[in-house]
């Protein structure tokens, strides 16, 4: 395949679509990491019950697939107001490794429960712009990409405004820092907890409606996303939201470049490869504090 | 504590008794029951004892891996590679056409699990280099990033591995019953091992770093040494139960670097009782028999004819379903009995008078109401 430039500008076009999606999900899983100092493995889980609840309401009433969306959001939000109050918080605080125990059976729960209800044939969400795309000279982009960006975009806009200007906002910024003083202070931490983790949910929903319009997708699909979620964060610190979003644009174009220049094997390898340069150097990311 | 003295206190000690007597049943259930599917459940359970008992291990020192598969695959490359090497070799030696028989192919069996153990010890030593410094879920995605790298890299170099199609396996041990013995015969040696090391100074030195790495690191303990020296060790065991993975399932590929085989020791130890001896076994019997009952043609037939209408898009329900009754009993299982099965005696002995008491409760109800 000869490499030229509008194959290039494609490439990264390509990569800042999937960085949007990736940083939409690093986002979430790093809210509830840095309010509850939790990391829910089974994030991707939710990018693919999303995408499947998206694909099973467009599909059976019609609706707009971005509309369709917005339900799966928040029929994926209060799942993960469930799974919090009925898993996470009873391992709260004990051993660590209890919570990666509890995430790897939420995990094995999702992907079967989906395989039994959806089955095993990869599947993809039909967008009212499927097949339409914005011709520039050279290349062309499709608009459902451009759409992605822009959801991504506004949805992350919305999330700092809850959480810089709101009150909810402010108690979440509070048990961040420090959870028992919040507490003295009159916030209900479990509470907040709760609303975290569903506002984490939520983001990964969206995520998922977007990637599964984008790409098709299966049961097995949340795994390889709540990885390279993963990675973003580490690489650009736990916590940091800006770290996310330079992280999740560098590593899906870093995803695509890899797979255009080595073959598409290579792309997860390269990421690891990445993520554990990273790590073995600085162990707490590349601008996380120390702690913990 | 000199090692006699660890010795003698070891056989004396209940456990290692019950160990004993388990292994003995273990060895002479074929010989009652000599049937061929039941005899390889059971070397199966035997092999994947190993392999949870070393994910076991390495927990007990504070690292929880999510990529044992890594070791498994690589020790089990490695014998398969080795073994059937070291066969060819020694046919050509003897000067005969055949693959050599009897005491000299044991021999070579043995010697082969043994390299592949060593070889996955040593890329062990070079990850766990790597490793000391992380923690808690840092540590857990390095070593699935590691077990990912393996699999994309044994499918680019098949020329060596044949990952993509499987290298077949050399039998030198007569399938059956002998390979069973000898899978049974390695279990108790790594097992037995592991439980030593963990009973003697090195393995309080684990214990303590589970326990609070700081602390032990203030107390005066080499943290980085003995969190490798565990690494090591647990690894050198996953090998050797990759080996006789290898050999058990006569064709090895890239399958076995697939993230559910670095899930499955985690949730046996889990299920079972993290730390303890006798928890991974319990696990991987339970996680085993649950697997292998669902695979049954019998069982599968009824569950299509009872379930398949409910879920038309799947055509074997029996697979997912019973990975949702593991998730859903590894959860269970965190939550309510967070030592594993292996504490069910003793949290029933603590529920007991519990439910005594709500017994006799209900029934004095239940007998100031009869008179009316």
């Amino acid at each position: 395949m000869d490499i030229t430039a509008p194959t290039i500008i494609l490439t990264l076009v390509w990569g800042v679509a999937i960085g949007c999606v990736y940083i939409l999900l690093a986002t979430g899983l790093n809210l509830i990491f840095g309010v509850m100092k939790l990391v829910n493995f089974a994030h991707g889980q939710l990018l693919m019950l999303s995408a499947f609840l998206t694909w099973t309401i467009s599909v059976a009433s019609g609706m707009n697939a971005y509309l369709a969306i917005i339900v799966s959001m928040i029929v994926v939000a209060l799942l993960g107001v469930g799974v919090e109050r009925l898993t996470f918080r009873r391992v709260l605080g004990t051993d660590k490794l209890n919570e990666i125990f509890v995430s790897l059976g939420l995990i094995y729960i999702f992907e079967n429960a989906a395989m039994l209800i959806w089955g095993p044939q990869p599947k993809q969400i039909v967008s009212p712009f499927s097949g339409m795309s914005l011709a520039l000279p050279g290349v062309s982009i499709t608009y459902d990409r451009i759409i992605a960006v822009v959801v991504v975009v506004a949805a992350l806009a919305a999330f700092g405004v809850l959480i810089k200007k709101t009150k909810i906002g402010l108690a979440m910024r509070a048990t961040s820092q420090r959870n028992t003083t919040a507490m003295l202070m009159g916030i209900n931490v479990e509470k907040i907890y709760m609303i975290t983790f569903a506002i984490g949910a939520a983001l990964a929903a969206v995520a998922g409606g977007l990637y599964g319009i984008i790409f098709s997708f299966d049961y097995q699909v949340g795994a390889m996303p709540t990885i390279i979620a993963f990675a973003i964060i580490i690489m650009g610190g736990l916590g940091s939201i800006k770290g996310a979003i330079v992280g999740g644009l560098l590593y899906g174009i870093a995803e695509q470049l890899a797979t255009l220049f080595l073959g598409g094997i290579w792309g997860s390898a390269v990421a690891f490869a990445l993520l554990i340069v990273v790590l073995v150097i600085r162990p707490n990311g590349i601008f996380g504090e120390k702690g913990e | 504590m000199t090692l006699k003295q660890q010795l003698t206190k070891l056989v004396r000690s209940k456990s290692f008794l019950f160990m004993i007597a388990v292994f003995a049943v273990l060895a002479l259930l074929p010989i009652f029951i000599s049937d061929n599917f039941f005899l390889t459940v059971l070397t199966l359970i035997t092999i994947f004892s190993i392999y949870a008992a070393s994910w076991n291990f390495l927990a007990n020192s504070g690292q929880g891996s999510l990529g044992h598969a890594l070791f498994l695959g690589v020790g089990g490359f490695a014998s398969a590679i080795i073994g059937s090497s070291i066969a060819t070799a020694t046919a050509n030696l003897l000067g005969s056409t055949q693959l050599p028989v009897g005491a000299l192919s044991v021999t070579i069996q043995i010697l082969s699990l043994l390299l592949g153990g060593l070889l996955s010890a040593g890329i062990g030593l070079l990850i766990g280099l790597a490793c000391v410094r992380l923690k808690a879920w840092y540590l857990a995605m390095v070593t699935f990033g590691f077990s990912v790298i393996a699999a994309t890299l044994s499918s680019q170099f098949d020329a060596i591995t044949q990952g993509i199609n499987g290298f077949p396996t050399t039998t030198l041990v007569t399938r059956g019953f002998p390979f069973y013995i000898l899978v049974l015969s390695f279990a108790i040696v790594s097992i037995a091992a592991m439980y030593i090391i963990t009973k003697s100074r090195m393995g309080m030195a684990f214990k303590a770093i589970h326990g609070n790495e700081p602390e032990a690191k203030m107390i005066g303990i080499n943290t980085a040494k003995y969190k490798l020296i565990a690494f090591v060790i647990s690894t050198f065991f996953a090998g050797i139960a990759g080996g006789l993975y290898a050999y058990f399932i006569r064709l090895i590929d890239n399958s076995v670097f697939s993230p559910l085989n670095s899930f499955t020791p985690l949730i046996m130890t889990v299920i079972g009782g993290l730390g303890t001896v006798v928890g991974p076994i319990i696990g991987t019997v339970f996680l085993v028999s649950i697997q292998q009952l669902l695979a049954l043609p019998s069982v599968v037939d009824s569950l299509r004819a009872s379930l398949g209408p409910l879920f038309p898009e799947v055509s074997n329900v029996g697979a997912p379903l019973g990975f949702l009754i593991i998730g859903i009993i590894l959860l269970v299982i965190v939550i309510f009995l967070p030592k594993g099965l292996v504490s069910l005696p003793q949290k029933s002995k603590t529920m007991m008078p519990r439910i005594q008491k709500l017994v006799k409760r209900i029934s004095s109800k239940f007998k100031r109401k009869k008179p009316k």
